[in-house]
């Protein structure tokens, strides 16, 4: 109770502190929020959403929120403060955020989830997500294809707090796991990081030389680890990511990465959008709160139709 | 000036807020929860009482299924399957196979046979006898199932394998694996929307292989 008050006191202090200072806007306003746009996937998240926001008359206010959960709260905050009339939310954790999006249904302002779930629902209008799971088990089967359904492997995880790295995992186990000959010798979560990747894999690799294969789930892991792999000599190693970023595009054309799973992200964005403004104009909420967006393999055979998250028909 | 005075001082007491603690609690909670959600349970319960009834009574010989999916993709989904409201999914056909075994994969955990309904020696399915089973067909296909009434995604996913370890265990793990090719096979099952050119993959939810 005492909680609720307080947050309620501090979002209307925010209010009045921003919009003294801030003047009146002609067009209504989204805010967009993802994580860091150093990684490419949250970046065509932002620019597919920002660009739907503008073709419907929007004004856009693009923030990112680096996967800090008190960042993000903070961002919340802005956008009621400025009078967003929808959020466009990439969250910081799938329990931490609950709050930061109750906040702003409280507020009057209608929340629209991408990319990742949060453990709450009613609280956001739509959860439109990548089935993180079925992408997940196409990317496993072209591994273990590619493995010839034996080898040691190690696997890299995402961020422990975002589900997104416990539903791939699992999606990718479900499938890997029924193959007995398939070793995995090292798990180690590398954070979605490109950088934490590389380094985890240059350890891994000290300490299990006799490796086949590496499943990362993500791209930018996936590009840390082929980039060890190489620097280490192995390049017969068999790596496969999963978002379906352009660098991993361009490494598998050029026979370095084998495989992963593209996430519609630009279309995710744009129909995120398309929902907040049905939604601000009638009223009108999507049939299922929580949505699914099917992936879909990437290899050689189709890495040249990929471009920005989205696969030319 | 006041007002400010007294925005500034309520925005410092949000900042120290103990939010940490609110979250923490609320983590514990739901870690509680999804240790109790038992996947091989709920679908247990639903099985004989639901699942198999609903499967019996919306599949229809893959024949008229596959004639229907040719001209009309959403006719046939709608008349033959089902697919959630929202995103993207495929649609998920129920079916019945009654054919013969025209090939068959053994060696591959992912074991299969190709099944020829029609008679012209040509496979028109292919039926998944595990231990290996691909997606999420059987739960996928039915209607009386929700994402949204589950809490995310793992116990989504949790769920559909669920219905794959349960044939597997209790139907395909019985199954013969040797000199399939030529026998006769009865299938009940579901199978996602094929890539155009490919085989629709069945899973079956009641199978016979012999004679």
């Amino acid at each position: 109770m005492k909680l609720t008050r307080r947050l309620t006191l501090a979002a209307f202090a925010a209010t009045l502190a921003l919009g003294t200072a801030m003047p009146a806007f002609a067009a209504d306003l989204i805010a967009i929020i993802t994580p860091s746009h150093d990684n490419p996937f949250f970046k065509a998240e932002a620019v597919g959403a920002e660009a739907k926001a503008k073709e419907l008359g929007y004004e856009a206010l693009v923030l990112v929120h680096d996967d800090d959960a008190n960042k993000q709260s903070q961002l919340i905050d802005t956008a009621i403060g400025r009078g967003a009339k929808a959020i466009i939310l990439d969250n910081a954790g799938a329990d931490a955020s609950v709050a930061a999006v109750q906040k702003a249904k409280d507020a009057g302002i209608p929340s629209f989830l991408i990319d990742r779930e949060i453990n709450a629902s009613g609280v956001a209008v739509s959860q439109i997500v990548s089935n993180n799971y079925q992408g997940a088990q196409l990317g496993a089967e072209e591994f273990v294809k590619l493995m010839g359904e034996k080898g040691n492997y190690v696997e890299l995880v995402g961020k422990e707090s975002d589900t997104n790295a416990g539903i791939r995992s699992k999606g990718y186990h479900d499938v890997i796991d029924e193959y007995p000959d398939l070793k995995m010798v090292a798990q180690q979560s590398a954070n979605w990081s490109q950088t934490e990747a590389y380094s985890k894999m240059e350890t891994i690799l000290q300490a299990n030389p006799d490796i086949q294969g590496v499943i990362a789930g993500n791209d930018t892991m996936a590009m840390g680890a082929i980039a060890a792999l190489q620097a280490a000599g192995k390049k017969d190693v068999i790596v496969v990511g999963f978002d379906g970023s352009n660098d991993v595009r361009d490494s598998i054309k050029s026979g370095g990465i084998k495989a992963t799973v593209l996430q519609p992200a630009y279309a995710q964005a744009q129909m995120a959008v398309q929902q907040a403004h049905d939604y601000i104009t009638s009223g009108k909420k999507p049939a299922e709160e929580k949505q699914l967006m099917d992936c879909v393999l990437i290899n050689a055979d189709n890495a040249g139709k990929l471009e920005t998250f989205a696969l030319a028909q | 000036m006041h007002i400010r005075a007294v925005a500034m001082i309520l925005l410092a007491a949000a900042f120290a807020l103990p939010g940490c603690k609110f979250v923490k609690t609320a983590d514990q909670a739901r870690n509680a929860a999804a240790n109790a959600f038992d996947p091989d349970k709920a679908v247990a319960d639903i099985w004989d009482s639901k699942v198999v009834p609903y499967l019996e009574t919306r599949g229809a010989p893959i024949k008229d299924v596959l004639a229907l999916a040719a001209i009309d993709v959403d006719g046939a989904g709608q008349k033959y399957g089902y697919k959630a409201k929202q995103g993207n999914a495929p649609w998920t056909f129920i079916a019945k196979v009654d054919g013969v075994v025209v090939a068959e994969e053994t060696k591959s955990r992912a074991a299969y046979v190709d099944v020829d309904v029609d008679g012209d020696a040509k496979a028109d399915v292919r039926v998944s006898i595990g231990p290996a089973i691909r997606g999420t067909a059987l739960r996928d296909s039915l209607d009386f199932i929700d994402f949204n009434s589950f809490k995310n995604q793992i116990e989504w996913a949790q769920f559909g394998k669920s219905f794959n370890t349960r044939v597997n265990d209790t139907l395909l793990s019985k199954l013969p694996r040797e000199n399939l090719t030529g026998k006769k096979v009865q299938a009940l099952g579901a199978y996602p929307l094929p890539a155009s050119g490919q085989l629709p993959q069945l899973v079956p939810a009641t199978i016979t292989i012999g004679g």
